[in-house]
């Protein structure tokens, strides 16, 4: 066994790290053929049409516009504090919890509103030191000219 | 259905016991509960136990309502577990509501218990991360106070409330906390106080925050038409006991920054309709604030006025114990304590001495000044995606 500390993922299939420059990470959802309705994670049945075998996997958006964020002082184990909590809201109409990362963690840091884009990134560290790797935003370039951060 | 009414409560001191367990909070509001009723204990058919927590924090995943009761003297009835986190005990007195009123059951016991404090902190914030989906939420760093710190600063931009706002109602809370003998915190405070503690999550600073309690609270139901036959005491009636759960959030791309309160509304407009009253109707009620702030919220979802009108309804003390609409008289989530699966039946408990009027200092008036006739309690729990996972409404009559 060796000591290096291993890279954990969330959970497999969620989301594609990319494999080659160049490439853009994205979290993998799934959409009702019948409804349009989309969800992340991915569902195996309609919520809305309460149906199975309608779902279909596919690439979400990779950018989105901040729903609401706070800095958190307390978290659970595992993740240091200060550290920003949000929700991001894709495109698809996903509304999606996440931490942020590529800003101080400061009450005005970001805008209601702003343009984030997801990237592939250590979220915590378990008991035994090994990363757990998911899904993150950030704002994007684009927006941090914008806003001037 | 047949009518349901609630003929005994009890409820242990809110407050960090680490010398009780489960069990000893549990048997001490049974018994309180009982002896509130002049019921022979032997007639009690049937629990109902709401727990959300005691697995991680004490190991007692299984059978804990059993335990319990076990322990409190009791064997040979029904024992029925249920969980919902914040809601627990709850949707404990909507499952035992369902049983008397459809004729199973004569007489129930509901119970609420938790048991937050343990020797370790991290284990209460993490046992407190698996009231979320913990593989979207409570495993990548999500917390309740964040995600109502969040809620918060939307309503802020959209209502202009301020964290001024935010403390006057916990000062509100704290003051009627001060003069509620269950309550955990009993110190009042001032708004200059609640502004400067340290910020958790802004806008949400520490005195405005619950924070882990230990404690239990029970009530004994029985059929409406034979209270009389446990109780000298005026007969409350259960009008409504509303629950939804995992409410579908419009899929339709939404602003960022929109508050969808939708999913607390829903069991609030099945209660008013099911109870044959509206907002205007309401005396007295405890609405669920596991941060102060959260209570303002609880106007605009309960009918009670819009966002817009929320400050001048503070200057005005509406809400306040001497007001027009007392909320939360017994401190409310954060000065009563939150011992999550106890809280439903703490609220219930204090409807009940409203409506009774036996809540001594902290007692409402209601309109015509000889005490209130309805009452309205309103629960949540958990949180999955952006919503409560579990939303509860009940109404309560004299």
């Amino acid at each position: 066994m060796s000591d290096q500390k291993q890279r954990i993922l969330i959970k497999e299939g969620w989301f594609c790290i990319p494999d080659a420059p160049g490439k853009e990470p994205y979290l993998i959802g799934s959409k009702c053929s019948q409804c349009g309705y989309t969800h992340f994670p991915k569902i195996v049945a309609c919520p809305v049409c309460r149906k199975d075998g309608v779902m279909n996997e596919g690439p979400l958006s990779r950018k989105g516009k901040l729903d609401s964020f706070t800095v958190a002082h307390q978290g659970p184990p595992g993740f240091e504090t200060p550290y920003i909590q949000a929700y991001v809201l894709l495109p698809e109409g996903i509304k999606i919890f996440t931490l942020i990362e590529g800003v101080e963690p400061l009450d005005n840091a970001l805008k209601t509103g702003q343009e984030m884009e997801l990237i592939i990134s250590k979220v915590r560290e378990d008991e035994n030191g090994n990363e757990i790797i998911g899904w993150k935003f950030r704002p994007t370039t684009e927006a941090r000219i914008k806003e001037g951060i | 259905m047949r009518e349901v009414a609630i003929i005994g409560v009890g409820m242990t001191k809110f407050g960090k016991f680490l010398d009780k367990s489960i069990k000893d909070l549990g048997q001490e509001a049974i018994w309180k509960s009982i002896h509130d009723t002049g019921i022979d204990p032997k007639q009690i058919q049937a629990a109902y136990v709401g727990n959300g927590l005691a697995g991680v924090i004490t190991g007692q995943e299984g059978v804990r309502g059993q335990v319990i009761l076990r322990h409190a003297g009791f064997s040979d009835i029904a024992i029925v577990n249920v969980e919902g986190a914040c809601a627990s005990s709850t949707i404990a007195l909507r499952e035992g509501m369902i049983a008397v009123g459809a004729g199973v059951y004569d007489t129930v016991l509901c119970l609420g218990v938790e048991k937050m404090f343990c020797y370790d902190t991290s284990r209460t914030l993490f046992a407190l991360s698996t009231d979320t989906d913990i593989e979207t939420m409570g495993g990548i760093g999500f917390t309740f106070v964040a995600k109502y710190a969040m809620d918060m600063r939307k309503c802020m931009e959209k209502y202009g409330w301020t964290q001024e706002h935010f403390a006057i109602v916990a000062a509100k809370n704290k003051y009627n906390g001060s003069l509620n003998p269950f309550a955990q915190y009993q110190e009042p405070m001032t708004v200059e106080e609640i502004l400067n503690s340290r910020v958790v999550a802004y806008p949400l600073t520490l005195y405005m925050c619950s924070s882990p309690a230990d404690g239990a609270a029970a009530v004994i139901i029985c059929a409406r038409k034979s209270a009389h036959k446990y109780t000298s005491k005026p007969i409350i009636t259960i009008g409504a006991c509303e629950i939804s759960s995992i409410h579908l959030p419009n899929f339709q791309a939404k602003t960022p920054g929109d508050l969808d309160f939708e999913a607390y509304e829903l069991p609030v407009k099945a209660a008013y309709e099911k109870a044959g009253v509206g907002p205007q109707d309401i005396e007295v009620a405890e609405v669920h604030d596991a941060m102060s702030p959260a209570e303002l919220r609880g106007y605009i979802v309960l009918g009670f006025c819009k966002g817009e009108e929320i400050p001048a309804w503070l200057n005005q003390r509406k809400t306040f114990l001497r007001g027009d609409l007392p909320v939360n008289p017994s401190g409310g989530l954060a000065a009563r304590g939150h011992p999550v699966g106890a809280t439903g039946l703490a609220q219930i408990s204090e409807l009940v001495w409203q409506l009774r009027g036996e809540a001594g200092a902290r007692q409402v008036l209601g309109r015509t000044g000889k005490g209130p006739r309805i009452a309205l309690a309103q629960n949540a729990g958990g949180f999955i995606e952006g919503e409560p996972a579990v939303s509860m409404c009940t109404i309560l009559k004299r």
